[in-house]
């Protein structure tokens, strides 16, 4: 096959593949929020409704200032990829099986089943993002973060952390029903050990470096670089971020392949 | 031309492998229309979801050199809570044809009328099987993979189904999976004998009924 060629298919594949994503998302859209016209904002919506009770009760029990950082914008960073990694990987669990019946259709793979609603639930999240941070500068909880670049850079980490953890736990759950198990307490407890709650700076040196092996931590890292500039002391490292999640994406994307072959349609 | 080699699969249930297809062959040209015999549990709608790329198989090579519709069954391909429509529109998407197309020769062809904005879990067996094979036949594929789904429809369905496939689309190839062998000889001309997983392949359509009625 001349080089040509090669590329004339590949175009026409990434063309088909494209249409076949574009389709499943709005699929998507109709059954989860059904065909009236207040479904498609419900994807803004739905994380909101979970994001701002919280952040406001959070702000009324902890006060406004901890550790020397204002309690609101703290929250309103964590929060938000918070909601992310927990959607995301809650859409993914067991879904392959889910949509056997759209295997049905050899142009659809699982691949693009995913892509679909990672970037419905991506979507989604950046729209809340940015709902949420209008509503609270409004009533003036948050500010503009101080170094946007930076808070750019640790959001797009935490979303491609997001992902990473979906293929894997999109994979691994067709094969062991342990995973749908284990992903409630996983996604309990990750509130807790993720950086959400602390920044690296806060912990003993030992108990930092632990923390800092851990992906989503080093995103949380940079976001609040972001979001706080030079007044807290932060640890984000993106090339060891990027190395590590690299590593992950390639192990899910073999997971999800490897997970096609235990898919029994009916 | 569809080339089927070696073609094995197994599944896993309770802790043992249990083999539904062992080393089945099978040659499908362009415009050929082959028969699929066998009783139930043989592997005939295994076979098919294979060939229709719906599963994978275990081991074997399906080469396809001709587009192929997905396997048109009783179940499967559609989305039972979202309307006839919507489900055409998703079809319509995925194969890039213009849904005011293939809407109006949907319902030319099936004959719903309004159960067309109505989700597809309220349509009854027969309804869901006119409305898949009048769905394929609107995407027009080279080879139909038909899974006992024509024997569904009523008289006038299958009068139509018949025309369409044979007069219309004579160039076309199907793979049709029965065990009606009226319905087989009304429209195949060579036949897939299956039994407990190893298939054969007969030229001559009446000895392939003849054995299958012995099993």
């Amino acid at each position: 096959m001349n080089e040509a060629r090669g590329v004339r298919m590949f175009r026409r594949g990434f063309a088909v593949q494209c249409r076949v994503i574009g389709a499943l998302t709005i699929r998507e859209i109709y059954t989860r929020f059904g065909r009236q016209s207040l479904g498609f904002a419900w994807i803004v919506a739905e994380p909101l409704v979970f994001a701002i009770p919280v952040l406001l009760m959070w702000r009324a029990i902890r006060g406004s200032h901890e550790h020397g950082v204002s309690v609101m914008p703290f929250l309103w960073s964590g929060y938000l990829p918070l909601l992310l990694f927990r959607h995301l990987g809650g859409r993914v669990l067991m879904f392959i099986s889910a949509n056997a019946g759209l295997l049905y259709h050899r142009r659809v793979t699982i691949f693009d089943i995913f892509v679909g609603r990672a970037l419905l639930e991506i979507g989604g999240n950046i729209a809340a993002l940015i709902v949420s941070f209008a509503l609270l500068y409004a009533i003036g909880a948050v500010d503009v973060p101080r170094n946007l670049p930076m808070f750019y850079v640790g959001y797009f980490f935490m979303i491609w952390w997001a992902v990473a953890a979906a293929l894997i736990v999109g994979g691994l759950s067709e094969r062991s029903d342990w995973v749908a198990q284990i992903w409630m307490p996983y996604s309990y407890m990750y509130m807790v050990f993720s950086g959400f709650f602390y920044l690296a700076d806060w912990l003993p040196p030992a108990l930092r470096y632990v923390a800092l092996c851990q992906p989503y931590t080093q995103a949380y890292e940079m976001i609040r670089a972001g979001v706080f500039g030079g007044v807290i002391r932060t640890y984000g490292d993106p090339g060891y971020a990027a190395f590590i999640l690299a590593a992950l994406t390639l192990f899910g994307l073999w997971l999800m392949r490897e997970g096609r072959k235990y898919v029994v349609v009916e | 031309m569809i080339r089927v080699s070696g073609l094995c699969k197994e599944y896993r249930a309770e802790g043992k492998t249990h083999r539904v297809l062992s080393n089945v062959s099978l040659t499908v040209n362009r415009g050929e229309k082959v028969a699929v015999l066998g009783r139930n549990g043989a592997g005939k709608s295994t076979l098919m979801r294979l060939i229709g790329g719906v599963e994978v198989p275990t081991s074997g090579q399906i080469e396809r050199e001709m587009s192929i519709s997905w396997p048109l069954g009783l179940q499967g391909g559609f989305q039972g809570s979202l309307t006839g429509n919507d489900n055409m529109r998703f079809i319509a998407r995925i194969y890039n044809k213009p849904f005011d197309y293939i809407r109006a020769y949907v319902d030319d062809f099936a004959e719903l009328g309004r159960y067309l904005s109505e989700p597809l879990k309220t349509y009854s067996m027969g309804m869901r099987a006119r409305f898949a094979f009048a769905l394929s036949l609107a995407i027009d594929f080279d080879c139909y993979l038909v899974d006992e789904v024509i024997a569904a429809g009523d008289q006038r369905f299958q009068r139509r189904s018949h025309e369409e496939l044979f007069e219309r689309r004579a160039d076309r190839s199907m793979i049709l999976a029965s065990h009606i062998s009226d319905i087989v000889k009304a429209y195949c001309s060579r036949a897939l004998v299956l039994h407990r997983g190893r298939g054969k392949v007969f030229d001559d359509l009446q000895l392939a009924i003849d054995i299958y009625n012995e099993l």
